[in-house]
């Protein structure tokens, strides 16, 4: 019998991995929240050291742990990943691209370590998949996004989620569907075009 | 995968295995279905791809949201230490007035030892002498222009009153005109007969105090009084340190 990828979030080696990695897994907010604070300050003091602003240090460090979530979420990182190290790379990273781009052309970067040098991780592809699934995302009207977002991301039940909206449960049901087949007719069309343009 | 619909519990039960909602025997059954059913396995895969980027859409509105709360925690701290700041220039300021505006060391031992004469008692029936009985009654009461008012017709009468004298120049000093006070306390000071001199001579040390005359508050013999001569030995010793 053919075994398939598993689901989400039913890896064999939740209970091994550390705690972070199965907040991550659970979208626990506490566990971003812990990851903010604990990595930001670091992240932060590389960006201002190298012409950027607080903002700026924010943008990489947001895109950086999404890229963190996401490599969790497919099972991309080495068990014992330091996520303080990741972090700090990808967001480097980021931010040397900014750095590197015209609008900064001629800023003096700070070098203070071997990971300023290049972009030696594999987190593009990843990058690349953040992107397509964004766009997906962005196809949603706000009513999908506060339902989907409920259901799917903060794990709430339907039951939950209908209290909370003051409709009932099976209002929210339906909603839920129609709006992921909304996605699907959308990601259908993209796969035809893709079809078609090949 | 299909082009068309995708029904309803078909749908629920892709999404009750992808979120692994699903017992040992619902998944396996399901495998099962996955193993002979390419289109289901593509709607898994299209499937799991939507609700991943639902659940990036999550992410980023948590992350906005634990920024926006650094952020205003930041700000918060900031203000906090600039408001330490703001409360620590108004102490200095505060304490700069009060160092430039405090009472100079004479007006302080005046205010600290000058206590207005409470007057004479008055009998209305029995007096006298109405008139000034009246002015004291007013004296008394604290309205010192009035009763300068109603003794100073008696004093041109009588100008060397030494009563109408004191108790006028009384009033002048219960109402801080110390200056105005002096040359009626000063004649009574030299007035060895009258009963008035050892308490004019105690006003007008306190007011040549007040209006900064050291030296001539020094020598004003008051030292060896049984009343006054304590007070005016330390008031002394304080204006020489």
């Amino acid at each position: 019998m053919l075994r398939f990828v598993p689901a989400v979030e039913a890896t064999a080696d939740i209970a091994a991995s550390p705690a972070w990695v199965t907040g991550l897994r659970r979208n626990d907010a506490a566990t971003v929240r812990a990851l903010y604070q604990k990595h930001f300050p670091a992240i932060k003091q590389c960006v201002l050291q190298n012409n950027g602003t607080a903002s700026d240090a924010q943008d990489v460090f947001q895109e950086a742990v999404t890229v963190l979530w996401m490599s969790v979420k497919e099972g991309r990182l080495v068990p014992d990943a330091d996520p303080g190290g990741f972090l700090y790379r990808v967001a480097k990273n980021k931010w040397l691209d900014v750095v590197r781009s015209a609008a900064h052309k001629h800023m003096k970067v700070v070098h203070n370590d071997q990971v300023l040098d290049h972009r030696a991780d594999a987190s593009d592809d990843i990058e690349e998949r953040i992107a397509r699934l964004r766009d997906v995302y962005d196809k949603l009207d706000d009513k999908c996004r506060t339902v989907l977002d409920q259901f799917y991301f903060e794990r709430k039940d339907l039951a939950t989620i209908a209290t909370g909206m003051g409709v009932e449960e099976e209002s929210i049901r339906t909603i839920k569907y129609r709006c992921m087949m909304k996605l699907r007719a959308f990601r259908k069309s993209i796969s035809g075009e893709d079809q078609q343009a090949t | 995968m299909s082009n068309g619909a995708l029904d309803r519990p078909t749908f629920e039960a892709i999404e009750s295995y992808v979120l692994d909602r699903m017992d040992a025997l619902e998944r396996e059954a399901f495998e099962q279905r996955l193993a002979g059913d390419a289109t289901l396995r593509a709607e898994v895969e299209l499937e799991r791809e939507n609700i991943r980027a639902v659940e990036l859409g999550g992410v980023a509105r948590l992350l906005k949201g634990i920024a926006a709360e650094d952020g205003a925690q930041a700000s918060g701290t900031n203000w906090a230490r600039y408001l330490k700041y703001a409360a620590m220039i108004a102490v200095l300021i505060s304490g700069a007035i009060w160092w430039s505006m405090r009472p100079s060391l004479n007006e302080r031992l005046f205010a600290e030892h000058f206590t207005a004469d409470p007057g004479l008692p008055v009998a209305m029936s029995a007096t006298a002498d109405p008139a000034f009985a009246d002015a004291m009654v007013s004296y008394k009461e604290g309205n010192y222009a009035e009763a300068r008012a109603k003794w100073s017709p008696l004093l041109q009468a009588e100008p060397m009153n030494d009563t109408l004298l004191y108790y006028i120049a009384s009033a002048h000093m219960a109402e801080g005109d110390a200056r105005a006070a002096e040359p009626m306390l000063a004649a009574l000071a030299n007035e060895g007969a009258s009963v008035f001199q050892a308490k004019a001579r105690w006003f007008l040390f306190l007011s040549c105090v007040r209006t900064g005359e050291t030296v001539k508050a020094l020598a004003i013999p008051l030292d060896a009084d049984t009343t006054y001569g304590e007070r005016v030995r330390l008031i002394k010793a304080q204006l020489q340190e």
